[in-house]
């Protein structure tokens, strides 16, 4: 160590350019280490992710330990269907001139399952960020249930009101930040017992098979690990309304099956869920009512099976053992549509079909549109008929009707081609 | 005294989610916090003492206060901009930029989130400039024997107007955090309006008007750190030269009094701008 030196005269300026320098070289070299270490740790990271083979959600054992039950089963449910958890009033927002959301006006109530289904741009993902509080609607009023069972308008100052747990987007955590840190924030944020939360985190990421990145970073997730990461984050207070926009986005197809039993099974225990989603099937295998939106109005809600009947239309596959040759399918189907006839449906939609019976060589199969008015019995009817009197004609190998999804295919497609024919009447009206 | 536990009780719960998100900002910046303590220390033992210690034709200062303020230099003119750059550019917009807000705005008052992470960082920040303030103070210590007295309290009073200087430069860059579009670009920007814009508007109303004191500018006010170092404190605090007909005159440093106003508008106004811009923010 070199002694003290004697104080003199002044700076020296090259002496300061050399320092300058030294400096830099420093830094540089510094930067240089910190980039070879971060890129031998990306390497790392990314082996990590090629061995973490997908293992799916846990047993729905599992599942149920994630959330206190808020003490009502789906039986019990159905008695409490007037409490309303959030009602929305004339809601409408614009962004400058454009309307995105026009005058929707719905209530969920406790203990249901709602999706939100329409179009890229139909105005789901502004209605629910209205509800998070993210977008200030124009116009109308959000309610939500307080603890005491009143309903309270949200964008004034309203305290005590039930958990609500929020999904929006693809959810984007700060990528320098492990799994574990963002949901500790996450928790304590949401005023989740301090002294529960790390047994919490640890549930929740065992059953979402993130265990292993509890105290990975962020950036080192995929897509579909961000995505349950997200999932996470929004009930990890263990809220009474779960609102979930895309939650299956980016997700591989066991991923998505996981997320949907995950859903349903909130539903059995009580919770309201609320579900946008452009992905019909997903909505279809979990609620239970349904809103359609399209250029931010809503043209339907209803329970799947009263949309159903609101077309009053209905198809039934029949398939069957062996093809109809060509020579005999004009007389047959004359002798079916005979024989069906007090059952089909007399003002079937020419969207739908051009006629009530329809045979799908492809498929060796039958379609047949019936009258929904007394749905069972009229199935029960036409099976009985096609069984016994089409006996020596073919033979019927399965009966069923369409798959949900597909029914709300059928009813979205119509309920869109409607709206649109509406709006270009409007239109032609103005003019 | 119920109602008054009450209160307090209700202030704690409100006060309670500042401290988590203080906390988790310290958490998450921590590693910008290590590059600017890394950078200081080598700055100071560079520039404090190596230059002195190795180099015979280097020769100390005459004063101390002298050798003080010669090793600050650093800290006002790079490290306390950079760092505020650098810590405060994404505090708003990295939210809206990378829909990192997404999942925190409904559980968190957007004030709150605000208050939360501005505290955080300037606590990191803050925790560089005591460090160089330390290393400096004792690398004089060991090359002029003794540290105490006057000296050691205008020096302390250095370090207070440094980290007002620092609160003040961090409400800037927040101010402009809130309104932008992306780090980079507020980076960017509040560097070139800081770092250059600022020295080129005084130089133009040294040549337009030089009898308007720049106080506008923050880096004429950074000048009262050092300043206040001085065994005598310039007054006037300006020099003029005159050449042929014409007299130029350059402003040395503000006075205290004035620097201190100019520090906490800066500080008050460019918060609450920022908090106001930040709440009306959509994402």
């Amino acid at each position: 160590m070199m002694g003290p030196v004697k104080p003199g005269g002044g700076f020296q300026g090259q002496n300061f350019l050399l320092i300058f320098l030294i400096i830099v070289i420093i830094i540089v070299v510094i930067i240089i280490v910190y980039f070879v270490i971060k890129k031998r740790k990306k390497k790392k990271g990314q082996e990590k992710l090629r061995e973490h083979a997908y293992k799916g959600i846990k047993s729905r054992e599992d599942i149920k330990s994630i959330y206190t039950p808020t003490g009502t089963s789906t039986s019990e449910n159905k008695n409490e269907k007037n409490d309303t958890m959030i009602k929305l009033e004339n809601l409408t927002k614009y962004y400058g001139k454009y309307l995105a959301v026009d005058n929707v006006s719905f209530e969920v109530h406790s203990g249901e399952v709602i999706g939100l289904v329409g179009p890229n741009g139909a105005g789901k993902t502004t209605i629910i960020k209205m509800i998070a509080k993210l977008l200030r609607p124009s116009s109308g009023r959000i309610w939500v249930r307080d603890n005491q069972g009143e309903l309270k308008d949200l964008n004034k100052k309203s305290r005590n009101l039930v958990k609500l747990g929020f999904l929006i987007d693809i959810p984007a955590f700060y990528k320098d930040m492990t799994a574990y840190q963002i949901l500790k924030y996450s928790a304590l944020l949401q005023r989740y017992p301090r002294e529960k939360i790390n047994d919490r985190i640890d549930e929740l990421l065992k059953i979402f098979d993130l265990i292993d990145w509890k105290h990975e970073k962020v950036k080192t997730f995929s897509k579909g690990m961000t995505q349950k990461l997200g999932m996470i984050q929004s009930i990890i207070h263990d809220p009474e309304i779960i609102i979930l926009d895309e939650p299956q986005t980016g997700l591989d197809p066991l991923a998505r099956i996981d997320i949907r039993r995950i859903i349903k099974e909130f539903h059995r225990n009580g919770k309201t869920i609320f579900v946008a989603s452009h992905m019909l099937a997903e909505i279809s295998e979990v609620c239970e009512k349904i809103a359609l939106i399209n250029f931010g109005v809503i043209i339907a809600f209803d329970t799947i099976d009263n949309l159903e009947r609101g077309l009053r239309t209905s198809g039934l596959n029949c398939k069957l053992l062996d093809p109809i040759s060509p020579d005999q399918l004009g007389s047959i189907i004359k002798k079916l549509t005979e024989r069906l006839e007090p059952y089909l449906d007399k003002d079937l939609d020419v969207l739908v079909s051009k006629i009530p019976i329809k045979y799908i060589p492809q498929k060796r199969s039958f379609k047949i549109f019936y009258d929904t008015t007394d749905s069972k019995q009229t199935r029960a009817e036409i099976l009985k008929i096609l069984v016994k009197e089409f006996e020596s004609d073919f033979t019927v190998v399965s009966f069923s009707k369409p798959k949900k999804s597909s029914q709300l295919e059928q009813i979205y497609s119509r309920l869109i081609a409607e709206d649109k024919v509406e709006i270009e009447l409007s239109k032609g009206g103005v003019n | 005294m119920e109602k008054f536990e009450d209160g307090l009780k209700f202030a704690y719960l409100e006060v309670k989610p500042v401290i988590h998100t203080f906390v988790f900002e310290l958490k998450k910046q921590w590693k910008k916090f290590v590059g600017f303590l890394v950078i200081s220390v080598l700055i100071v033992v560079l520039q404090s003492f190596i230059l002195y210690a190795l180099f015979s034709d280097s020769l100390l200062p005459t004063t101390h206060s002298d050798y003080l303020s010669g090793g600050l230099i650093f800290l006002t003119s790079f490290i306390i901009l950079f760092a505020s750059c650098f810590f405060f550019a994404g505090i708003i917009c990295a939210e809206f930029s990378d829909k990192t807000g997404y999942i925190l705005f409904p559980k968190i008052n957007k004030y709150k989130l605000i208050i939360g992470k501005y505290l955080g960082n300037l606590f990191l920040e803050a925790g560089v400039i005591a460090i160089f303030y330390f290393l400096v103070g004792f690398l004089s210590y060991f090359f002029y024997d003794q540290f105490s007295g006057t000296l050691l309290i205008r020096y302390f009073i250095s370090f207070v107007f440094a980290f007002l200087y620092m609160i003040a430069m961090s409400s800037f860059v927040t101010f402009f955090s809130s309104f932008m579009r992306s780090v980079n670009v507020t980076i960017v920007s509040t560097i070139l309006i800081l770092f250059i814009g600022f020295n080129i508007s005084q130089m133009f109303l040294m040549m337009l008007a030089p009898e308007i004191e720049p106080i506008y500018s923050l880096s004429y006010i950074s000048t009262l750190i050092t300043s206040i170092l001085l065994i005598e404190f310039p007054d006037p605090n300006y020099s003029e030269i005159s050449l042929q007909n014409f007299t130029f005159r350059t402003w040395l440093t503000p006075t205290i009094e004035m620097g201190l106003l100019v520090l906490f508008l800066y500080i008050t106004i460019g918060f609450i701008l920022a908090a106001y811009l930040f709440k009306r923010r959509q994402l």
